[in-house]
């Protein structure tokens, strides 16, 4: 079957004032047997979307559990390969991004590398440490394999930028919840997302906002909601949860109240 | 300012420090063309550091060589012991000057957090050094000083546990804190505007050299030769004279020699490192990979952008030195000269007292000498290379 499309799928559920759950899944050699099945849990429990996660040395954007799960997967001999492996399983389910950082994708070259994650079925592209003003030659490169460049906001970021920001991502703007990395941080400043949620719908009124960083449980992604965000993204949690349990029972047991809570 | 070396450097970063990055480039032009803090520059420079360091006459290791004459630009006897100084004076300054209230800094010898320690202490900003678990075994002594100077020192577990992964940690630090807190970052590498501004507070050493030697000896040396690990007393060196004739050259960590050391411009291919684009040590899947050196100051994956690009040109010429090498040009200066150089720019004297071999006796070499030896006297006897005379 012909895989789904990440920003069709959100644009979707925004029209019909649905918000969205995403996932994201560190791709690790040492778990492709258990992927089919978490991938059928995530989309059973009513996921939007996953993004893969390619493991990186030096993760700087990262917390201590997606920094050691990074680090086990390169422990475990995970390569680009495993990436293109894991997006034919995952796409069977549901519509997937990629994201990781900018040395593995310039390494596999930016032409190439774009072309193949289309070629597998991959949606977008997210690069944390590939800021607007360095966009440039990787926007290209993903607009002819059609594939999404997501841009990056944070609490950081001025209004004005926001707005360019949301001007110039396809797929969705991510929005970081706080300052700080994956998986850590304070709680967010409510009413700077909302002001940065706005902006962006301001200057893009069609294109989903979602949040992440930080985001653990039900409270955090209904507080997402009410800051008129379209849904919240999943890391550091479901990976620990990962750890504890892979099956896809638990999975969707876990994923279950948030998925609600980001409805 | 450039944001670019040719190709090389940009500002590969998480969204969140974009406009921190931009406020420390507003902050820095507009500092460097203010008379006052420039006149406050150079008064900490002369009363805290002991500005301007002395060019000596090495000739008894220049004897060594029997050629060119070598001498040394005497970063070592700068306050702290190295010419890190110069840059974390500077960064202090300016992060007062924003209103910034914490200081936050990556170590690898332990020279860039001693001397962000001292600033700290001085200008009455807390302190807080990443360090990676390895340097900090083998620099004991400076951990110990930036704990006496107030600073508080963070060891870093991850990875091999050296300056790379002692980055990570401080970029990490200042993605959740960069509202207060400045990041005195302690190389010419990371992303724009640090290569250039680490550049302008590092290339008073190049403007002494050149003011010396025209005093001693009436011209500008024929060599300069200085370590680069990320490459900053290497940049403030040449960048005072990449539009003169002079020849130069600098020399990276080879390690053990069976293996890639850490010689990123040499063994490295382009890729994007700690938040530039530039030689990085990596493999086949974009991963970086481990380096090994003797020195905890050379010991790291990538190197200064701008480096990259005068390598792309030609226009300075990189080599490397191996572990044993700069063990024994340790040896040679600590014996013909009565002074102890740091594992750093021992790499670099190596270099040099071989280039100088192949040069005329009036010709004249100029060693950056980046900072004594003292917090290696451990490494250096466990490595057992002594003899005495």
């Amino acid at each position: 079957m012909a895989a789904i499309d990440l920003a069709d799928a959100l644009a979707r559920r925004k029209a019909a004032g649905e918000g969205s759950l995403l996932v994201y899944l560190m791709v690790d050699a040492a778990r492709r047997r258990r992927l089919p099945a978490v991938a059928r849990g995530l989309a059973d429990a009513g996921v939007a979307g996953v993004e893969l996660g390619v493991p990186f040395s030096d993760p700087i954007a990262d917390g201590p559990v997606l920094q050691s799960a990074a680090a086990a997967a390169l422990g475990h001999g995970t390569r680009w390969a495993d990436l293109l492996e894991a997006l034919d399983v995952v796409v069977e389910h549901l519509p997937a991004a990629v994201m990781t950082y900018a040395n593995p994708v310039l390494r596999r070259g930016l032409a190439r590398a774009c072309g193949e994650l289309r070629a597998h079925g991959g949606s977008a592209l997210i690069l944390p440490d590939v800021s607007l003003d360095e966009s440039g030659p990787w926007e290209a490169a993903a607009r002819r394999a059609s594939l999404a460049v997501v841009q990056m906001a944070s609490p950081a970021t001025p209004i004005p930028r926001v707005a360019r920001l949301a001007s110039r991502s396809t797929g969705f703007l991510y929005l970081v919840a706080r300052y700080g990395t994956t998986g850590t941080g304070q709680r967010p400043d409510l009413a700077a997302l909302r002001d940065r949620v706005d902006a962006a719908h301001r200057a893009r009124p069609a294109l989903p906002v979602l949040v992440g960083f930080g985001v653990r449980g039900p409270p955090d992604v209904r507080r997402i909601r009410s800051a008129h965000a379209d849904g919240a993204i999943l890391g550091s949690a479901m990976e620990e949860r990962l750890r504890r349990s892979p099956t896809a029972t638990s999975v969707e047991r876990f994923l279950g109240p948030l998925v609600r809570a980001a409805a | 300012m450039p944001r670019r070396f040719g190709a090389f450097g940009g500002a590969y970063v998480p969204e969140t420090l974009v406009p921190a990055l931009a406020e420390l480039e507003r902050a820095w032009r507009s500092a460097r063309r203010d008379p006052g803090f420039r006149s406050e520059l150079r008064r900490w420079s002369r009363q805290l550091g002991g500005r301007p360091t002395p060019l000596y006459p090495a000739e008894n290791f220049s004897r060594r060589g029997g050629g060119a004459e070598i001498w040394l630009k005497r970063e070592d006897l700068l306050h702290g012991g190295a010419h890190k100084f110069n840059n974390a004076l500077g960064q202090g300054l300016l992060a007062r000057r924003m209103g910034k209230r914490r200081l936050i800094a990556e170590t690898g010898a332990g020279q860039h957090g001693v001397a962000t320690a001292m600033i700290g202490a001085a200008l009455g900003l807390p302190t807080e050094v990443y360090m990676g678990r390895v340097d900090i075994e083998r620099q004991a002594p400076n951990v110990q000083r930036m704990e006496l100077l107030g600073a508080t020192v963070h060891p870093v577990t991850a990875g091999r546990r050296t300056l790379k992964e002692a980055i990570n940690a401080a970029l990490r630090d200042w993605i959740g804190s960069v509202e207060t807190t400045h990041y005195v970052l302690g190389s010419a590498v990371g992303p724009h505007p640090f290569p250039s501004m680490v550049c302008d507070f590092q290339s008073v050493i190049g403007r002494e050299i050149v003011a010396q030697s025209r005093a001693l000896w009436g011209r500008a040396p024929d060599l300069a030769v200085a370590c680069v690990g990320g490459g900053s007393n290497a940049i403030g060196t040449f960048h005072p004279l990449l539009r003169t004739p002079v020849e130069l050259l600098g020399v990276e960590a080879g390690g053990r020699g069976d293996g890639v050391g850490a010689s990123s411009l040499t063994q490295g291919r382009p890729g994007i490192l700690h938040g530039a684009y530039t030689y990085v040590l990596q493999d086949a899947e974009g991963q970086v990979r481990d380096t090994e050196s003797v020195s905890a100051g050379l010991d790291y994956a990538a190197v200064g952008p701008e480096h990259a690009m005068l390598r792309a040109s030609g226009r300075v010429r990189y080599v490397s030195v191996r572990d044993d090498q700069a063990l024994r040009a340790f040896h040679w200066l600590a014996e013909d000269e009565g002074i102890l150089p740091a594992l750093e720019p021992s790499h670099a004297l190596f270099a040099a007292l071989r280039e100088a071999r192949r040069r005329p006796r009036r010709s004249r070499v100029v060693v950056t000498l980046s900072g004594r030896g003292d917090k290696d006297l451990e490494v250096v006897l466990q490595h057992g290379s002594h003899r005495p005379r």
